[in-house]
């Protein structure tokens, strides 16, 4: 540990704790996923940013959407996403998560992933190279310390929002919305 | 001579509505009318070609007709068939080949929701890759893709 941030961990313990230990869901939607094993071995050692890999996504608060997302996946992200406990944050990797990238004319591919679930950070890129990962990581760090990465507070504010878009894609959810919603 | 010469004569001789050519030299090309698909099939897997890689469809849509195509092989020689075959395009039906080649069902299945062929007697037709598909099936030429795409995820100002 640097001596410089002595203090900060002093007196802000918990946004330091957050900061330092991001384990990470790495949700294999797509070819994105093909970047994640050098990432988290030895070759560019992801550990070194506390960031771990989790068997499930109760340990998790880290979310990582690597590459297309599809309606059938769609389900299981937002399922994954509502059993990670708070705080949490995501980062979608990889041009088809922001817009559709090259399958923005596909019949069954999502093409703005931030209307299902709110979305912290964006890695551009097909593919991104695996130092992405990282700058996006220590980015997210900067946005922790400021207050910025809000997402998962957006999503409980405008959860009706969100669960009425889903609804809309999915032709209906199979659970009962986590938040309470207005009517 | 070799030995797709000799199975293409074998095939003529038995079956009369087939036309057969050969291209890149030895893949056998064999079109026929759909009633014969079954005992064509029969047949030239008792000649060894035991080996269904795929089923696949094409669309031909000013015509009116599925064009359902068995690529089918054998493991002695190596010698590869295409199997062809018309049907009608409005409530498009054929008969399953599961009781000659068990690895069809996959398929026929995804034939089945790809392109809304009814394959009859198949016992597992439910859904593969979409998830609760209501449209037009995909895969058919009258789908128009740009469209359901502007419907289904519009813009994020929505």
């Amino acid at each position: 540990m640097d001596r410089t941030s002595i203090r900060k961990w002093l007196k802000v313990p918990d946004k330091m704790g957050q900061k330092y230990s991001l384990w990470v869901v790495y949700f294999c939607t797509g070819c994105g996923v093909i970047e994640i094993p050098p990432v988290i071995t030895s070759r560019w050692d992801a550990e070194r940013f506390g960031v771990i890999p989790v068997a499930t996504s109760r340990q998790a608060n880290l979310f990582l959407i690597t590459g297309y997302v599809s309606v059938k996946t769609l389900r299981a992200i937002i399922r994954t996403y509502e059993q990670m406990p708070e705080p949490k944050y995501t980062v979608g990797f990889g041009s088809c998560p922001i817009n559709g990238g090259m399958y923005w004319d596909s019949y069954n591919t999502i093409k703005h992933l931030d209307k299902y679930v709110p979305i912290d950070g964006w890695i551009a890129g097909c593919m991104p190279r695996p130092e992405a990962i990282f700058i996006a990581v220590t980015h997210l760090w900067t946005m922790i310390d400021k207050g910025m990465a809000t997402g998962y507070i957006k999503y409980k504010e405008n959860y009706e929002y969100y669960r009425n878009n889903q609804e809309k894609v999915l032709g209906g959810l199979d659970w009962p919305p986590l938040y309470s919603v207005k009517k | 001579m070799g030995k797709e010469k000799e199975l293409k004569e074998e095939i003529e001789s038995t079956f009369k509505d087939t036309q057969i050519a050969i291209s890149l030299g030895r893949k056998l090309i064999v079109t026929t009318k759909k009633e014969l698909i079954l005992n064509l099939l029969n047949f030239l897997k008792d000649r060894g070609l035991k080996h269904l890689s795929a089923i696949s469809c094409v669309d031909w849509i000013r015509r009116g007709e599925f064009e359902l195509i068995y690529h089918i092989s054998s493991y002695q020689d190596g010698l590869p068939l295409m199997l062809k075959t018309r049907i009608h395009r409005d409530n498009p039906k054929f008969i399953t080949v599961i009781p000659i080649f068990k690895n069809a069902q996959t398929y026929e299945r995804e034939i089945w929701e790809m392109f809304g062929i009814k394959f009859e007697e198949n016992p597992r037709l439910i859904p593969l890759f979409l998830d609760r598909w209501k449209e037009t099936p995909p895969f058919r030429k009258d789908f128009d893709t740009r469209e359901y795409v502007e419907k289904t995820f519009a813009d994020k100002s929505s």
